[in-house]
């Protein structure tokens, strides 16, 4: 049995571990709070670029009258042999089933399309790791041309499922320069036909209570009215339970903040109806709208990701600092047992001295 | 149609956030296709932007001896303007005082190695146009803004 001395240490050690998860919780708490400001200010552009192209779409031909041609690439829906996904996970553990939950969600995505050659594209060092010790990772070899211009030239694949690509860093200081580079990159693979569609998954974050992992179709767009979900995996009754509880006790307000007006104020970009005068054609407004809608879209999943990462974090390590002090009562009832015990026995040894006297 | 203000309301938006809201007299906008001025009444219009300067005109009015002006740099995106609304959706948009000018160097240079080993690839050619210019506006806005102070 242990004795007092081990136990009063134990009992110092779990207090140790219960002050850093605390502190751990706090800062989550404030980077939730930064990282829901950040999302929050980034909506109206969103929702700019969204409204300006419905209102664009609602006017102008898709296809060219003339020549039948539809007017930007990326409108175009191929068979899906050649897939892209987007795999968003965080950058940092201790954060829960965080990123183990994002993997399961890439994982069934995989598992649902085994006849399709599917890329990865990493963003957020806990996933690549994962992915990159799963599936091999796909070659480049530089290649030379006539006119000495070096070109990218992918090798033959190992497998049906490949790591493309990853984006170490990208989330510690989201920079919009940094997503644009890569919707470029999806872009221009879109239209030189290495990908017939392109998808997302993330985890999307409304408030606290209100996320849930989401796989979302970024190409071919087919509609700009909402983000093209196609599954959707919402946490238990008893997990949102558990993220307010946190949410409470770090002092984060649980409801999403009110932007229903400027919501509206961001709606009416572009969509008033009055016939526009348009400085540039059609399909060149196109042309210039669809990456910045595509940019739109991954940078809109990143800042949620973000925030749904230090949320979920948060509420990892106010359970840890609970369980840890659950620990200390029961340990710290286990003690005093112990030291009552061993005064007791002490009495009697001194009593039943005392009687053989 | 003109009532007492006269007034556009001008928002500047990037995709981190609104970075300008308020009234303004008139604004200057660098669209691709050439430099714009809008005042207040101007028909509906939607355009894409370039890489240059937008000013946006505050102040009493256009008579007023002293206008303030609120001068961004911004790289590429689009305006929607309506008769008393102008929105500006900017990719980038900086104040001239906050353009790392050595920066913008480098990205000419970049810019300019672009265009020279662009080939006869017509898009190599549009992407190293497209840095060479963001750069070039840039350094020409950097420059202007040591000028007047």
């Amino acid at each position: 049995m242990a004795n007092v001395l081990d136990l009063r240490r134990r009992i110092r050690s779990v207090k140790n571990t219960r002050q850093i998860t605390k502190a751990m919780k706090m800062v989550s708490a404030a980077k939730l709070r930064r990282a829901q400001e950040r999302a929050l200010a980034a909506r109206p552009y969103a929702r700019m670029i969204v409204s300006v192209l419905e209102s664009l779409r609602r006017r102008v031909d898709l296809f060219d009258e003339k020549s039948g041609n539809i007017c930007n690439p990326l409108f175009i829906t191929r068979p899906e042999k050649r897939v892209l996904l987007i795999v968003i996970s965080g950058d940092k553990g201790f954060a829960g089933a965080f990123n183990a939950n994002i993997l399961k969600t890439a994982y069934q995505f995989i598992a649902g399309n085994p006849d399709k050659e599917i890329d990865i594209e990493a963003v957020g060092r806990k996933g690549r790791d994962q992915l990159r010790r799963r599936y091999p990772t796909a070659v480049y070899t530089d290649q030379t041309d006539e006119h000495g211009v070096t070109h990218k030239i992918r090798g033959p694949r190992k497998g049906p499922v490949e790591v493309t690509g990853d984006h170490p860093g990208l989330l510690i200081k989201l920079e919009t320069s940094r997503v644009f580079d890569l919707a470029h990159n999806i872009i221009s693979r879109y239209t030189h036909e290495g990908i017939d569609a392109a998808y997302l998954v993330y985890n999307e974050f409304k408030s606290v209570i209100a996320q849930r992992l989401v796989v979302e179709r970024l190409l071919p767009l087919i509609d700009f009215t909402g983000p093209q979900i196609t599954g959707a995996v919402e946490p238990s009754a008893e997990q949102k339970e558990r993220a307010a509880e946190a949410a409470l006790s770090a002092g984060i307000d649980i409801e999403p903040a009110d932007t229903a007006e400027a919501d509206e104020e961001a709606k009416k970009f572009g969509t008033t109806n009055v016939d526009y005068i348009y400085e540039q054609p059609a399909e060149q407004l196109f042309a210039g709208l669809l990456p910045q809608y595509i940019f739109s879209v991954l940078f809109h999943a990143m800042t949620e990701s973000v925030a749904a990462e230090h949320a979920a974090r948060m509420t990892a390590m106010d359970s840890a600092t609970n369980n840890a002090s659950d620990m200390i009562d029961a340990l710290t009832l286990h003690m005093n047992r112990v030291r009552q015990a061993a005064i007791t026995k002490e009495i009697i040894e001194i009593v039943s001295g005392a009687a053989a006297l | 149609m003109a009532d007492e203000t006269n007034q556009l309301r001008v928002r500047l938006v990037t995709p981190e956030r609104t970075l300008f809201e308020a009234d303004a007299t008139a604004v200057e906008l660098p669209s691709t296709t050439g430099d714009l001025e809008v005042l207040y009444g101007h028909a509906p219009l939607m355009a894409e932007l370039g890489a240059g300067d937008v000013r946006i005109h505050t102040g009493a009015g256009i008579e007023s001896t002293s206008p303030e002006t609120a001068r961004y740099n911004v790289s590429w995106g689009f305006v929607e303007v309506l008769p008393a609304r102008v929105t500006i959706l900017a990719n980038d948009a900086l104040k001239p005082e906050e353009i790392d000018v050595p920066r913008a160097q480098q990205q000419l240079d970049r810019g300019q190695k672009m265009w020279n080993e662009a080939g006869d690839s017509e898009d190599a050619y549009t992407d190293a146009l497209r840095v060479i210019s963001e750069a070039e506006a840039k350094i020409t806005s950097a420059a202007e803004a040591t000028q007047t102070h």
